[in-house]
């Protein structure tokens, strides 16, 4: 049935987040935008509303009912969404999960995922000479005996400063390409493991961003992800092992996707909320010869906004649904990025010297929504990916 | 935040019964629509032919309640919005020429009196389906949306109509006219005109697109009709502004069909067409744009959707109704322009559906009341 419409159940658990993004992440927002590099202690309390909120709702790891309360994906974007309407910076200084735990979920076997599941673990991709191409990477993984070895600098690692363990993407062999990359858990305190240094950055300061060094970093062999040693040289074979390296974006994508969204709204709020002190109201449906300039934008804003925010849900709902998203995702990923870029900057312009003052957030807003464009895979590699299958090309073809 | 009640989860899966519409509809939009565009477009109007076709699809006496010879099916919005996409995929002047029609048999089916439906309902049935000409689009410029720009004042039992209404379709068919105008205390309601009524004069007028559908303007100049022609009847009230957003979600869903069209189209072009040694589509400038155009019609796609799942819940669907219709006029000119740019000087001929698609694309926005969900 056509219904791309949230079930009273789903609408509760957006309540309730909503509530604990505007109560515990708002009144601290601006003080961690300006305390860079100190871990937010109260963030304790946001992860213990959430825990509530998912046992209340009936959604744990171990029950994935997908028809049902439209699934655990689309369970977690609108979470995230909520959230993230709150504080981006914050949301993802939230301890306890970080992308890595995505990558275990999706690439490690069942031993692994039971062992590292709970732990927050980040993940080291990015390095100082491949951003986009990730099958680049020049950090190596050797077998030694009963260990690996591994070598290399990772940049850009959300919460690589304050995690448990990163997952770390390496190769097994560099001149074979994206067949050898395989991806490593690294635990903290691990001897050769050291966080270099912390990025200062436009937005999301709450977050730490971390400089990764692996210098002759031993780990034990049962750490490989997935546990398959021996490099593919079948073609075919070979592309599916890279994808299923890669499909941990697919599962990634629309959560990052949704927090542009609630980025969006927040940001639209607030707009609003400023505006109405001056006597603003909206004026949805009534021809451009009945609204004013600013409700005609605000309109637009709002409608691109909830357009993207259909595509997210779709792609989450998909893979609730064991539907291949690989396109929606990025379908999703590339407008919401675009749009909670576009909204926020847009709203620091209508609401003029407030907007720019730090008196208010939307101005931090416009600085945090720029990352959501670029992490995760950039807008345009977004756009690489959806133009590929549209056209049905191959990414020799479509470079 | 969200504000409707539903227990169904979130889903995007067409039911058994619309996925069969959808194929037998998207296949007469394939195979029957298409190939007579042009020729429907140089004619000024649909052959008789053609629209005996059309009318074999029974759309019109579907929705029909059976004590006016009708199958009296309650079609769900989205069932609707589905129809309307399948069929504009094909053409928009010839999807108008069977959704406005439609449209005006759902009012008069939803909001008119016993007298009313008992005399036009049958002969909708029976075939004459544009009998009755839909006169929702207002003649002057800057008039509000939800007001028209004809005026009824109420003198007693008489009610004397001033002003204009333009695109109306099928005029020189219609034995009457189903007009909106704008009472004294601000109150929009429908009226019903008879064509041979003093004071009213019509007047046929072309327009860059949509040349498929012949349409005219209407005059009225101290026009008299009787109280008892308001639809529903004198005392009857409608919620015009909940009409006019039905017919919006409408008119996005015809707009999709058509931006579907125009994607469909752009792929195997770009895909063929050599430059510089090989396809234009390897290169980022085009593919990015197709990226795009995917995008926003997938996005289209589902606000239509929801909208019109809204309006089934009967939840207030107003906002939601005027998000969607602003994203498909602004998207839909965007794809319109940028399927023609991709087609190059290639697209700005007759050889490609492309610019047929770009003029027909600028009636979205301008047209209300061309088709119903």
């Amino acid at each position: 049935m056509i219904h791309p419409l949230l079930p009273n159940q789903l609408q509760k658990t957006q309540e309730t987040m909503r509530m604990a993004a505007e109560f515990i992440l708002r009144p601290i927002s601006r003080k961690y935008d300006k305390a860079e590099h100190e871990p937010p202690l109260e963030m304790e309390q946001l992860n213990q509303a959430a825990a509530a909120q998912k046992k209340q709702t009936g959604v744990t790891d171990d029950s994935v009912k997908s028809m049902d309360l439209g699934g655990r994906n689309l369970w977690a974007v609108i979470s995230l969404e909520q959230m993230c309407w709150g504080d981006v910076g914050l949301f993802l200084a939230r301890p306890g999960t970080g992308l890595g735990n995505a990558a275990i979920m999706a690439v490690g076997n069942a031993e692994q995922k039971t062992k590292w599941g709970k732990r927050w673990a980040a993940m080291a991709i990015t390095e100082p000479g491949a951003g986009s191409d990730s099958k680049n990477i020049s950090t190596s993984a050797v077998l030694d005996g009963d260990e690996w070895i591994i070598d290399g600098e990772k940049i850009y690692v959300t919460d690589g400063d304050r995690c448990d363990c990163v997952v770390v993407w390496a190769t097994l062999n560099k001149n074979m390409g994206k067949t050898a990359i395989r991806s490593f858990l690294v635990e903290k305190g691990t001897p050769g493991f050291s966080v270099a240094r912390l990025e200062k950055k436009l937005g999301i300061r709450a977050s730490d961003t971390a400089t990764l060094i692996f210098d002759n970093c031993r780990i034990p062999r049962e750490n490989l992800l997935g546990g398959k040693e021996e490099i593919e040289t079948d073609a075919n074979a070979a592309k599916k092992s890279f994808g299923g390296a890669m499909q941990t974006f697919d599962n990634t994508r629309p959560m990052v996707a949704g927090m542009a969204i609630g980025l969006g709204q927040a940001a639209l709020d607030m707009t609003r909320a400023l505006l109405a002190e001056e006597g603003y109201e909206d004026n949805f449906g009534a021809s451009i010869h009945q609204q004013t300039a600013v409700q005609r934008e605000l309109e637009m804003l709002e409608a691109e906004l909830e357009a993207a925010r259909l595509l997210v849900y779709k792609s989450a709902w998909m893979m609730d649904n064991k539907i291949p998203n690989s396109k929606e995702a990025s379908m999703g990923k590339a407008k919401a990025g675009r749009i909670g870029n576009k909204i926020s900057l847009k709203c620091v312009e209508i609401c003029s010297i407030q907007g720019f003052s730090e008196d208010h957030l939307l101005e931090k807003f416009s600085r945090d929504s720029k990352i959501l464009d670029i992490f995760e895979g950039t807008q345009q590699i977004q756009q690489l990916i959806v133009a590929r299958q549209v056209l049905g090309k191959s990414s020799r073809d479509l470079k | 935040m969200q504000d409707y009640k539903t227990e169904f989860p979130f889903d995007i899966t067409l039911s058994e019964e619309q996925q069969i519409t959808w194929d037998m509809l998207r296949k007469f939009a394939e195979t029957e629509l298409r190939p007579q565009a042009r020729k429907t477009e140089a004619e000024g109007m649909p052959s008789q032919e053609l629209l005996k076709k059309i009318k074999s699809l029974d759309l019109i006496p579907l929705i029909i309640p059976e004590e006016y010879g009708g199958m009296g099916l309650k079609q769900d919005s989205v069932s609707s919005a589905l129809a309307l996409e399948a069929l504009a995929y094909g053409d928009l002047s010839l999807a108008m020429s069977i959704s406005i029609p439609l449209l005006t048999a759902q009012i008069i089916a939803e909001h008119g009196s016993e007298e009313q439906k008992g005399k036009l309902l049958p002969e909708f049935v029976a075939g004459s389906i544009f009998q009755v000409g839909l006169g929702i689009n207002n003649a002057l410029i800057s008039t509000d949306s939800y007001q028209s720009s004809v005026t009824a004042k109420e003198l007693g039992e008489e009610i004397i109509l001033d002003g204009s209404k333009a695109g109306v379709a099928f005029a020189n068919d219609a034995k009457s006219f189903l007009i909106s105008a704008s009472n004294e205390s601000g109150e929009c309601g429908l009226y019903f005109v008879n064509k041979d009524q003093e004071g009213l004069e019509l007047e046929e007028k072309e327009f860059m697109g949509l040349k498929g559908t012949p349409f005219s303007q209407i005059n009225f100049s101290n026009c008299k009709i009787s109280c008892s022609q308001k639809l529903g009847g004198h005392n009857y009230s409608i919620n015009y502004q909940s009409l006019l957003d039905s017919s919006r979600i409408g008119m996005s869903a015809l707009a999709l069909g058509v931006c579907q069209a125009v994607l469909d189209y752009v792929v195997p072009y770009t895909n063929e067409r050599v430059a510089f040694d090989e396809p234009i589509s390897n290169r980022q400038s085009v593919a990015f744009l197709i990226a795009d155009m995917a995008i926003e019609t997938e996005a289209l796609r589902l606000m239509v959707y929801k909208s019109a799942a809204l309006k089934d819940l009967d939840e207030d669907f107003h906002k939601q109704a005027s998000l969607t219709y602003r994203f498909a006029t602004h998207h839909g000119m965007k794809i319109g322009t940028d399927g023609v740019q991709l087609l190059g000087g290639h697209g700005y001929t007759h050889e490609h559906p492309v610019e047929l698609w770009y003029r027909n694309l600028r009636a979205i926005g301008i047209f209300e009341g061309g088709a119903g969900v």
